[in-house]
């Protein structure tokens, strides 16, 4: 079940460098980068995601929930 | 056939104690000899001694500094056997003293250039720890983006780990945070390059569950856990989190716990207030993050399942002294590089590295050793948030709780200075002429008392005495002081039992009538009816019997009989015979004093 989520692509310092969408609520996701749609990653860019939450993926970077991205638009 | 195992115990402890006290060999560390002339002779009969000091060891001494001209005191590089072949030369009656120039070091510190910049080491008060071990024989398993062979881990030691993301034994790191998270458990450490790591004598076992984009699955991370457990790791470090509870990851980490493996893992980066999984099931040691100033790191949860706090780093956006300092790769380019980075995943490893030194000094039940971690950490109050959960990672403490209660040479030297034997004033004077041969007769009747300590009593000043007066004299004097008895007959003499007959010729060599039983064989035979000083000469005779053993491993020179196998044959055997007629005489005043 695929779930949207609007907010703002951030850089991460944590792990070795990550990407966060920090939604207007204020909650941060970490993006999953092992399957990203081009064009997404980018500081400061804000977005409409759709995809879904990954429970069963942990990361280094430890910033939030992880988040795999199926597809975007920008706002 | 008890007694002679027994006996042969002895010996063992003797080594034991003399190898399991590495302060002791630092008080020993010596390679050049200290040559202090006397006042009293010509200047032309000194020069002459020092020319053919030079012509037959080809080395010239020299005076020691520009202040040592009116003290006659000159130095040369030389080793044991020039020590003793210029004791017995002429040159000793122009001397003062000939003895080996010890060099002093506070607590150790390593060579690592770049380890003043390595502030969480402080923070965590590693140094005092390093006294009693560096993690030695513990296996830590660090499951995470893997680990390269980066420079500063060549001198590491390292197990076959896998490769769960790839399915291969080989678990290179293609990220660099596995390698930076073993840097800080076990940097190759005292090698004069890089920076150190915590636990440096532990081994570590790579374990790759998270690819390169420094995520990974469940599944991996789950059998991960098994895999270090059943491949004999003996502390598992998780610097990973998110998802939610899964029952493949609950169970495996049920399992570890089982099978005796200590889990510890970093309580996330959210800054949210609960520790995330893995860090939140109950049987793994959750890690929050502080900065360098000891409070919270802006990015660690805290709050619910976090167990203890530790130096996690911030990085100031133009201050990267506020990381944590490791070698790893540069993702890009594979090269070796020193990174400073922050995270929960930086604090956890200093959470592993220090239960592997709990570990590497005797404490084997993961919740032992997380109680010790928890115990010993500084406490910092008013926690409403619970930031910091039993408080700040302290190495020194948990060491040391760790070693309470167990027999330790350290232990003997606080009971000896409680009971007035040894004051540090006379420690750091002493240290020059307490040969480590003769810390170790102490030691050793120490250990002696230990395995009679069924029938001895433990903290009788008349046992005591004679376990000193037995094995090294120098002690008991000191002693002598503190208690305020009779003083002069012993400050003459200034030796133990078993010098006693060298002591007036001021001989370094064992006389054979006063090195063997008979001297503690006439104390038994005068006082064990006595009530008081039965003890004493139940002490004398195991001080005796280390003193001897001692010798005979360390130094067996004795006159008449030499220096080779037939002294040391003596020396055993009167020290296995002082320990027997302990036994029976503690045996029977054990009794006596029941009946």
């Amino acid at each position: 079940m695929s779930q949207q989520l609007q907010g703002t692509v951030k850089k991460s310092s944590m792990g070795m460098g990550a990407w966060a969408l920090v939604t207007e609520g204020g909650q941060t996701y970490e993006i999953y980068k092992k399957s990203v749609p081009d064009g997404l990653l980018s500081d400061g860019q804000a977005v409409r995601v759709s995809g879904k939450v990954r429970d069963d993926v942990m990361t280094a970077a430890m910033i939030g929930p992880v988040f795999q991205v199926e597809s975007f638009e920008t706002v | 056939m008890k007694r002679f195992l027994l006996g042969l115990l002895f010996v063992a402890g003797v080594f034991l104690a003399l190898g399991s006290f590495p302060g002791l060999a630092r008080q020993g560390i010596w390679d050049s000899i200290v040559l202090d002339f006397r006042e009293d002779i010509p200047v032309s009969e000194r020069d002459a001694a020092l020319t053919a000091i030079a012509q037959q060891t080809g080395i010239t001494p020299r005076l020691n500094s520009e202040f040592s001209v009116a003290d006659n005191v000159y130095v040369m590089e030389g080793d044991r056997e020039t020590l003793q072949a210029l004791q017995r030369s002429p040159v000793d009656d122009l001397t003062e003293s000939i003895s080996p120039n010890y060099e002093y070091q506070a607590y150790f510190s390593p060579n690592d250039p770049d380890y003043a910049k390595q502030w969480n080491f402080r923070s965590i008060n590693i140094e005092p720890a390093w006294d009693e071990t560096k993690g030695g024989g513990v296996t830590v398993a660090v499951i995470d983006t893997g680990i390269s062979p980066v420079p500063d881990l060549e001198k590491t030691n390292m197990v076959k780990g896998y490769d769960f993301v790839n399915d291969q034994e080989l678990a290179i790191d293609d990220n660099g945070h596995g390698t930076h998270v073993a840097g800080t458990i076990a940097q190759s450490t005292n090698n004069g390059f890089g920076v150190a790591g915590i636990a440096y004598e532990a081994t570590l076992m790579p374990l790759k569950v998270l690819g390169n984009s420094g995520g990974g699955t469940v599944v991996d991370i789950a059998e991960a856990i098994r895999f270090a457990a059943d491949h004999d790791a003996d502390v598992i470090n998780l610097s990973l989190g998110g998802g939610g509870d899964a029952d493949v990851l609950r169970e495996a980490i049920a399992y570890a716990h089982n099978k005796g493996v200590i889990i510890v893992a970093a309580a996330g980066n959210a800054n949210t207030n609960a520790a995330s999984y893995p860090a939140r099931y109950p049987q793994v040691v959750a890690v929050s993050a502080i900065d360098s100033s000891g409070s919270k790191a802006p990015y660690s949860n805290y709050g619910a399942g976090v167990d203890i706090s530790a130096p996690g780093g911030a990085l100031a956006e133009n201050d990267p002294n506020g990381g944590i300092l490791q070698n790893t790769i540069n993702p890009e380019t594979g090269q070796s590089i020193f990174l400073p980075l922050q995270g929960t995943s930086m604090a956890s490893p200093h959470v592993a590295a220090v239960a592997a030194l709990v570990k590497s000094v005797g404490i084997d039940e993961p919740d032992e050793v997380t109680e010790i971690l928890k115990k010993s950490a500084r406490v910092i109050n008013n926690d409403e948030l619970n930031y910091y959960g039993a408080g700040h990672l302290d190495a020194d403490a948990a060491v040391k709780l760790a070693l309470k209660g167990q027999i330790t040479p350290r232990d003997f030297f606080r009971w000896m200075k409680e009971n007035g034997y040894l004051n540090l004033k006379f420690w750091f004077d002493g240290g020059v002429v307490v040969l480590p041969t003769k810390i170790a007769m102490v030691l050793g009747s120490y250990l002696l008392a230990w395995l009679l300590r069924n029938y001895l009593p433990w903290f009788s000043f008349s046992l005591s005495g004679g376990l000193v007066l037995g094995s090294s004299g120098l002690f008991f004097l000191r002693g002598l002081y503190a208690f305020d008895l009779p003083q002069a007959p012993f400050r003459v003499l200034g030796s133990s039992i078993p010098e006693l007959g060298s002591a007036i010729q001021a001989s370094p060599l064992l006389n054979p009538l006063t090195a063997s039983l008979l001297i503690p064989l006439a104390l038994i035979a005068l006082f064990l009816g006595h009530p008081s000083l039965k003890w004493f000469a139940v002490g004398s005779c195991l001080g005796v019997a280390a003193c001897l053993g001692v010798s005979a491993i360390a130094d067996p020179s004795m006159m008449w009989l030499g220096g080779g196998a037939i002294a040391r044959v003596f020396l055993l055997a009167n020290a296995a015979v002082c320990f027997l007629l302990a036994t029976l005489a503690a045996k029977a005043a054990y009794q006596q004093q029941e009946a």
